[in-house]
């Protein structure tokens, strides 16, 4: 497993299901979602089954899923949307006539890292001409970011994703700040809304600050501050949020993800199987 | 009614007569129908300096990179999507091995729309993305040109001017074409249309040849009319080991493997020596790859309804006057 915490907070519920479950309550029914790899599919396959049964779904290579498809997709990419989705065209229909046309409500995005503005990385860690870490660039995550009406980040969280300031944006939160986004021509009211993570739940202040709004039960305030880098902004109405619940986990585990592609890495699941090592074989 | 032009060739000649050192390549496919077997065979022909545009950079733009072909790269992003790094990509930009390559990277909408600009003829379009992002700062370049922000002259919005991209071939992998170079594919297309379309030269990998009835009995799923094609190449298998839609899917073994043995440029180079140079064909490689394998990433059926077009091949004005 990729998260940092592995212990279960409640029986049998692991803080990477506490993140998909929180991320999916964010949803509201009827939306018209842009999704991104990773997180984000699980997250809005959920809410599909839970509190946002009318959302959609958009994938940035031209894919309009309204229904939940026969299996989970291990990728947005997974040629099994194209047995069960209901429209299929190009990248123009999706990051064009529904993205930059402002019909998208919320971008879901994962990142390598994200800022005390909102900012993701996913190009790379140190400096552009020559990174320490060098990941595999925006895709249409710059797009979904800019464009989308909301943007929810879902992300594991490790000290190490959580700088004050990412190396490299690729895809803008609030920039600096203080109306920052909007003096660089990104439409108003556009930008990030929540960060979900394995620890809690982070909301924008009017400055676009990230500040801690909610936390996984059994998480303090002050552990969360000490996993990012810069001095965290505390909400007043901070406290611990309500955990999963049997039906939502229930969903997510055999409905959503029965073979833990996502959830719990298994090594069976396809995407997730080395090849036989040394034999020289594909 | 004159005899079509037959385009039919090998992917040997096709590449040979149509890929030049130095050339703008773009490759279609949006991570399915990865045009493998033309970038492989593009790599044994040792060709270099090549300009390689491709929204969705996946196996074919790592290959083409760690062999040693290109000089500019421009995409949205390059990685192996199990998902890991794309080792040769990494290794060229961190540490210029086998070369240095100038990395030209963007969205996928701001490229899509480059394509579209260069596909159409247009002198830019413009668009409200990468406004704040350091892709714009750090990598503004695309082609010859520089995106540029500028102000709206109807509503002074704040906007990007994205030029347009042209390129002087294009090689697509598709499910079906007829001889003289209708080329039908379906499934999600991403960046392919207007990428296909921005290039003056076309060299169309099918899985299928089929006769000219069979495009136009079902013209809607056309993706490159035939005057704009210049060869046309049947290529089973040839995006192994991205998926063709309908025919078989993504060979996730394989993209692991590709990555364990391309950690280091020794094994990209012991990788590429096996399964590109120490193949001739895609038929080859494939048998090397094993039938029980191709038996088990086969896609079963999936038949959507038939439709009708209408058979208006009489019309009732025309009998009665």
């Amino acid at each position: 497993m990729r998260g940092s915490r592995q212990e279960e907070i409640c029986p049998g519920v692991t803080p990477l299901e506490w993140m998909i479950v929180v991320a999916s309550r964010q949803i509201r029914d009827g939306e018209v979602l842009l999704v991104g790899t990773q997180w984000p599919i699980v997250t809005a396959l959920l809410a599909k089954r839970t509190c946002a049964p009318h959302a959609v779904i958009c994938f940035e290579g031209g894919v309009i899923l309204e229904d939940l498809p026969p299996r989970v997709p291990l990728w947005t990419a997974d040629p099994v949307v194209g047995s069960s989705s209901s429209f299929q065209g190009d990248s123009l229909d999706i990051l064009g006539a529904v993205l930059h046309a402002g019909v998208a409500d919320r971008a879901l995005l994962t990142a390598a890292a994200v800022d005390r503005y909102g900012n993701l990385a996913t190009t790379c860690v140190g400096a552009y001409e020559s990174p320490e870490m060098r990941f595999g660039g925006s895709g249409g995550a710059c797009d979904f970011a800019c464009l989308a009406k909301e943007t929810m980040v879902i992300i594991e969280h490790e000290r190490h994703r959580f700088p004050a300031q990412v190396d490299f944006i690729t895809s803008p939160g609030f920039l600096h700040g203080d109306g920052s986004r909007y003096d660089a021509g990104l439409r108003q009211g556009t930008g990030p809304q929540c960060v979900v993570t394995t620890l809690g739940l982070f909301t924008f202040d009017e400055r676009g600050e990230m500040v801690l709004s909610g936390t996984r039960e059994g998480v303090c305030v002050e552990e969360v501050a000490a996993e990012v880098q810069w001095p965290l902004r505390v909400a007043s109405g901070c406290r611990p949020l309500a955990g999963p619940t049997p039906e939502e986990i229930g969903i997510l585990r055999e409905v959503i993800d029965p073979q833990g592609v996502y959830l719990r890495n298994r090594k069976g699941a396809p995407h997730n199987r080395p090849s036989t090592q040394g034999t020289g074989t594909p | 009614m004159p005899e079509r032009p037959d385009k039919r060739m090998g992917l040997k000649e096709a590449v040979a007569r149509l890929v030049r050192d130095g050339d703008r390549v773009y490759l279609g496919g949006f991570i399915q129908q990865d045009p493998c077997a033309a970038v492989h065979e593009i790599i044994r022909q040792g060709k270099k300096d090549l300009t390689v545009s491709k929204a969705a950079g996946l196996l074919s733009m790592d290959l083409l990179i760690g062999a040693g072909c290109v000089k500019r790269a421009i995409t949205s992003y390059i990685w192996n999507p199990i998902p890991k790094p794309a080792h040769a990509f990494v290794r060229a930009v961190r540490q210029g091995i086998p070369r240095s390559v100038e990395l030209q990277e963007t969205s996928i909408l701001a490229l899509t729309l480059a394509y579209c600009a260069g596909a159409l003829g247009l002198p830019y379009i413009p668009a409200k993305t990468l406004l704040g992002s350091d892709m714009l700062r750090r990598s503004p370049r695309l082609g010859d040109n520089e995106i540029k922000v500028s102000k709206s002259p109807f509503t002074g919005e704040t906007c990007c001017l994205i030029p347009p991209l042209t390129h002087d071939v294009g090689i697509i992998q598709v499910q079906r074409a007829d001889p003289s170079g209708n080329a039908q594919a379906w499934g999600f297309a991403g960046d392919t249309k207007y990428g296909m379309l921005s290039c003056r030269r076309i060299i169309v990998c099918a899985e299928e040849i089929v006769p000219p009835r069979v495009i136009e009995k079902d013209p809607d799923r056309t993706l490159i009319p035939a005057f704009r094609t210049h060869a046309v190449v049947e290529v089973p298998w040839g995006a192994h080991p991205s998926y063709t839609m309908g025919y078989y899917d993504t060979d996730w073994q394989f993209f692991h493997f590709y990555e364990e043995q391309t950690r280091t440029h020794a094994g990209f180079r012991s990788f590429l020596e096996e399964w590109v140079l120490g193949t001739s064909d895609r038929k080859e490689y494939m048998e090397k790859l094993g039938e029980e394998r191709m038996e088990a990433l086969r896609a079963p059926p999936w038949r959507a309804e038939p439709v009708s077009y209408g058979g208006f091949l009489r019309h009732r004005w025309l009998e009665e006057s």
